[in-house]
């Protein structure tokens, strides 16, 4: 957690205790998550002014009754390109959150089941994956695939993908000799069976905690990527290509970053308690992982 | 324990090799080449042809793999296209730079943090530890960049946008270089307070539950005895591991922050290799950061012993 | 150490000496070598010119004129040319400059052992070649061409070539690899601290060629100040804290410092218009990019003053045609670009039978040119009159790659100087098929392009010029926006500051007590 947007394992490795009441954390954290979505949904339907007009008398004018968060440096408004912003950033998290979930899923499972060579030589290259920092692998990679919003959802799918891999493999591993598991087969169940009845149940909770941070960081290295030059392309607004678009103006305009910056963190904020208290719920075995 | 080191570091050798080989199909698989960012506008095809035999990318990518990759064994990492410098001490000294910033600032949070840690595990869900640990989640949600704008920011306005503006003496340069230093450590300082503090009230937490303790408890030790001679000590080793990860991820990732503070670092020094396609700086700052997470990791497990009584006795 | 607290250390050892007679100059990079026209880019050349000199030069409007020549003949049938040397110029070690030192400088140039970068505009791989190049007497150097080309002196003159520079042998060590600069320029290289800066010394004996004021390479060329350095700082707000704090004395800045530099008391701000042409490039090739009616209605659609009002922080001011601003070919017919009318671009697209096809247009975001702000600009004033224009950013490289392949449809792109407008025009055109990257292949254009790089007669190329742009506004092959801009920032301490052509010079500038 670097604030780089890469995964640091760190996150699922800490399986803290949390506090006992009915979680204050996941009632402030759903109370923001809530207001994202809603603010993603009404933002893909309707925001006060076209996020893409420009308007050149009204550049950089500060926050005012008209533009209740100001205009950028080519007069568009700034709330407007927010709302709009939260509906592709939302988008974009949610289908890369999918694809390494299915993809490191489906490497977990197999690696895991495989076991021997199979295992080894699968789990070097998710090693030597991990060992990239992940936004600079999805640097390259974006750089190969195209910087447009599939390109970052591939290359930032790719590059969690290790983890969750990891992840369900170490899952995969410890379950494998329990006896229900042994039971299954001796009932004459067949591997696939077995792997899909019984020990893909058992990934869910894990995975359910490692998707909710891996949805910050997605968040967080949407926005890294444009800021290291490489992101959304910018007309089209999300939060990481506007804060890092601000820097420019950050001392005539500051209202620029500091309301992108501001959105990011209150919804990663908000990630991070809800992840919390569903980590308390689901307590799973996180340091099976490594 | 020697034998264990050397055992680690030859599991490591295939992941740098998986490392090496996918870095270089990945960068040459990304449109355009140096030769021609080097000629620009004034490239004409024979020009072009010219300039990339000289820069051996006429060559199939296996044979290009294979001599770069031997003169790595040898230690030789090659000389960058675009600036012409040899890489190996190029990234040695860009990697002092970013080493600099991300060490202070991780050390300095240990400090803070981990105490505070302790702390809040030890007053578990008093108001205390409820504010410790909202601080620390608040802290670790902001994202570096950001935060790092905001100082800017915070600090331009207030000197006017930079620290040296009118009369200047050495003294006062002086202190304008610190400054510039400054503001990204303190920057990352904010930032792995909260993920530290996180980690350390977490493992004291698992440690304030195990059996000796309660036999420590149960012997009639007072709590803050029972605290410091024993969960602290114990907490602690785990924390370290996760500083160290922290610390592996950090070197990796700071890029970022870097950007953001225009420090010559060596997440920026690659970052600008990938857009000037300087292959051969792009491949041994590759390399060299797997290398360094791979041996962050390894002094991290051989010291772990030092810190957890349990592995030793195991 | 790292270059930041390299710089800041700079800076400060700046301040400590601030004497009148060190002029302390910014370089955002370090230079590649001293070798010249070998070992280069735009840094490089800019200090090297400091140093060395050749037989000509570029003047302020992009002509050529003699520098180390007294004059130039160049015989009726255009293939000799005679260079009658300036007599008594000395080099950096005392000696006096003969046609032996030019025709032994000429013949390393030649060998392909130097490495030199023009040697292939000279030597008949890319049309040129010269045949022949004598000494007769110590005073007169003669050249021979194989056919008459308009621009053999130009190319001789460019900076990227070193100034095809007179050097004296001691410039190489004994086993012919190089070793320093030892020239006839108004500098002399003091100490090169790599990665940190690059000392020149004034050249006492430095015998200055006619002219009352400089004028671009040539023109007077006085050392008016004993010690010159050049600090290499690559981050823009070092620069400016040092130019405001009086550490640094010259500095080129980007558009975006120049609100906060104005107001600055003791800067001084130097603005001048250079050869590098900001476009919006079009592939005349695509299935709907290849429709003439659809390119002019995409011109008329765009207001020119508005769009680079924005992207130049006011100070630019638009140019619609390849040749630029500052050249001395740039007449009433080049004034006349397009006209900015949204009706009119509405009845074009009815001609041209356009039925809301989504038209890309590529951009990258590098900070040096203005090209993703143009091409969110040019977007929206497309929009308003009904094209369904897209941008793409690009990574440059990526950008390049596709302006090489020809693959895109428009792009926002900047093309690099080129003094002489025939190489300025010669940059965008050709045949696509043999260089893919050429916009304009209208063939009667390259003729008349052909011809004004043959003919010498400046009053015959201008026509040549006039007509050239009135095709090229007609076929809107590319619309050029406007021309870079030059900003140098100087301490008022500093007198003689004239930005040209990207570079600082450091001759006839003086300090202030």
């Amino acid at each position: 957690m670097s604030g780089d947007g890469t995964m640091t394992r760190s996150s699922t490795m800490s399986g803290e205790r949390r506090l006992k009441l009915p979680a204050p954390n996941a009632l402030v954290g759903g109370t923001l998550i809530a207001i994202l979505l809603a603010a993603a949904g009404t933002g893909a339907l309707w925001t006060p002014y076209d996020p893409l007009k420009l308007s050149f008398r009204e550049k950089l004018v500060a926050p005012n009754a008209l533009h209740w968060l100001g205009t950028d440096e080519f007069g568009r408004d700034v709330l407007s390109r927010l709302m709009a912003g939260a509906a592709t950033s939302v988008w974009i998290s949610i289908l890369t959150v999918t694809l390494a979930v299915v993809m490191g899923t489906t490497i977990g499972l197999f690696s895991g089941y495989m076991r021997g060579w199979t295992d080894r030589v699968i789990m070097a290259f998710n090693d030597a994956l991990l060992a990239f920092p992940g936004i600079l692998l999805a640097l390259g990679l974006l750089a190969v695939l195209g910087a447009n919003k599939y390109g970052i959802i591939v290359a930032l799918g790719i590059a969690y993908t290790p983890s969750v891999a990891r992840v369900v493999r170490g899952t995969v591993l410890s379950l494998r000799e329990r006896e229900f598991i042994a039971a299954s087969r001796v009932m004459g169940n067949g591997e696939g069976f077995t792997m899909l009845r019984h020990i893909l149940p058992n990934c869910i909770a894990p995975l359910t905690v490692l998707a909710t941070s891996m949805f910050g960081y997605v968040l967080l290295a949407e926005s890294a990527l444009s800021f290291l030059g490489l992101g959304v392309p910018p007309p089209a607004p999300t939060w990481g290509n506007m804060l890092a678009g601000s820097r420019p103006y950050i001392d005539q305009a500051a209202w620029l970053g500091i309301f992108p910056g501001l959105c990011i963190s209150l919804t990663l904020l908000g990630i991070n308690l809800l992840g919390d208290a569903l980590r308390d719920k689901l307590d799973p075995r996180m340091r099976g992982s490594r | 324990m020697f034998r264990f080191a050397l055992t680690r570091i030859g599991m490591a050798l295939p992941t740098l090799l998986i490392v090496a080989v996918s870095v270089f199909v990945l960068i040459r698989l990304i449109p355009g080449d140096p030769a021609q960012l080097m000629l620009g506008d004034l490239a004409t095809p024979a020009s072009l042809a010219d300039l990339r035999g000289r820069l051996g990318l006429d060559q199939s990518l296996p044979v290009q793999f294979g001599i770069w990759f031997g003169h790595v064994l040898h230690g030789d990492f090659g000389q960058s296209i675009s600036s012409q410098q040899a890489v190996l001490p190029l990234i040695l000294q860009r990697f002092a730079v970013s080493a600099q910033i991300v060490l202070v600032a991780v050390l300095l949070a240990s400090l803070f943090a981990v105490p505070a840690g302790v702390i809040a595990a030890w007053k578990q869900d008093s108001s205390l530890d409820i504010g410790l640990v909202s601080a620390a989640t608040l802290l670790l949600s902001i994202p570096t960049f950001w935060l790092g704008l905001l100082l800017l920011l915070f600090f331009g306005l207030k000197l006017g946008w930079l620290p040296v503006v009118g009369y200047v003496s050495i003294a006062e340069n002086a202190k304008a270089g610190l400054l510039y230093l400054i503001m990204p450590i303190l920057t990352l300082f904010l930032h792995e307070m909260g993920v530290i503090l996180r980690m350390a009230r977490a493992s004291t937490l698992e440690v304030l539950r195990l059996d000796y303790i309660t036999h420590a408890r149960a012997k009639g030790l007072s709590e803050s005895a029972v605290l410091w001679r024993h969960a602290f000590k114990n907490a602690f080793g785990p924390t370290w591991t996760l500083i160290g990860l922290v610390l592996g991820n950090l070197l990796g990732g700071i890029a970022v922050v870097e950007t953001v503070f225009t420090i010559p670092g060596l997440g920026r020094l690659l970052v600008d290799a990938i857009f000037a396609r300087d292959y051969p700086v792009i491949q041994g700052c590759m390399l060299f950061v797997a290398f360094t997470y791979v041996l962050v990791n390894l002094v991290i497990d051989l010291c772990y012993p030092v810190f957890d009584p349990r592995v030793t006795a195991q | 150490m790292n270059r930041l607290f390299a710089s800041a250390f700079a800076l400060a050892l700046s301040a400590g000496a601030v004497n009148a007679q060190t002029l302390t100059a910014v370089l955002n990079a370090d230079i590649r070598s001293t070798n010249p026209g070998v070992n280069r880019d735009g840094n490089t050349d800019a200090v090297e010119m400091h140093m060395v000199e050749g037989l000509v030069g570029y003047a302020e409007d992009g002509s050529v004129g003699p520098l180390l020549a007294e004059k130039v003949e160049i015989s009726p049938d255009g293939k000799t040319y005679t260079f009658r040397l300036r007599k008594g110029v000395k080099f950096h070690n005392g000696a006096t400059m003969t046609s032996a030192d030019v025709l032994w400088s000429w013949n390393r140039y030649m060998d392909p052992k130097t490495d030199w970068r023009c040697l292939s505009d000279l030597d008949g791989r890319s049309g040129l070649k010269v045949v022949s190049a004598t000494a007769p007497d110590a005073d007169t150097f003669v050249m021979e061409i194989d056919k008459p080309n308009g621009l053999f002196l130009d190319t001789l003159a460019r900076a990227d070539c070193g100034g095809t520079a007179v050097i004296h042998k001691d410039s190489v060590k004994a086993d012919g690899s190089w070793d320093k600069p030892v020239g006839t320029g108004p500098f002399m290289l003091g100490e090169w601290k790599r990665g940190q800066s690059v000392q020149l010394l004034a050249f006492d004996q430095y015998v200055s060629p006619k002219g009352d004021k400089r004028d671009g390479y040539i023109g007077s060329k006085r050392p008016l100040v004993k010690e010159a350095r050049f600090l290499v700082i690559p981050d823009a707000a070092t620069v400016k804290a040092g130019l405001l704090a009086g550490s640094l004395d010259m500095a080129l800045m980007p558009e975006s410092d120049v609100p906060d530099l104005k107001n600055a008391p003791n800067v001084t701000l130097a603005i001048a218009p250079n050869p590098v042409r900001h476009s919006l490039i079009i592939q005349t090739r695509d299935p709907l990019m290849k429709n003439q009616a659809l390119r002019q209605a995409i011109a008329a659609a765009i207001d020119f003053p508005e769009l680079v009002a924005n992207v130049s922080n006011g100070l630019g001011k638009p140019n619609n045609s390849p040749v630029y601003m500052t050249s001395k070919y740039y007449g009433e017919a080049e004034k006349q670009g397009f006209k900015y009318d949204p009706a009119a671009a509405k009845a074009l697209l009815q001609k041209a039978g356009y039925k809301g096809e989504k038209i890309t247009i590529l951009a990258n975001k590098r900070s040096s040119v203005p090209s993703f702000n143009t091409a969110v600009i040019a977007q929206a004033m497309m929009q308003a009159v009904g094209i369904n224009a897209e941008i793409e950013v690009l990574e440059w490289a990526t950008q390049l790659d596709r302006y090489n392949k020809g693959n895109y449809q428009m792009q926002a792109f900047s093309y690099s100087s080129r003094f002489d407008p025939a190489l300025g025009f010669e940059q965008i055109s050709g045949p696509k098929d043999k260089q893919p990257r050429k916009v304009w292949e209208d063939p009667e254009a390259l003729a008349l392009i052909d011809k004004s790089m043959v003919v010498t007669d400046p009053a015959e190329r201008q026509k040549l010029f006039d007509e050239l742009h009135k095709r090229f506004i007609e076929q809107v092959p590319t619309i050029f926006t406007h021309n870079d801009l030059d900003i140098i920032a100087h301490s008022k301490r500093v007198t003689g500051v004239t930005p040209w052509a990207s570079q600082l010079r450091l001759w006839e500038v003086s300090v202030a007590k």
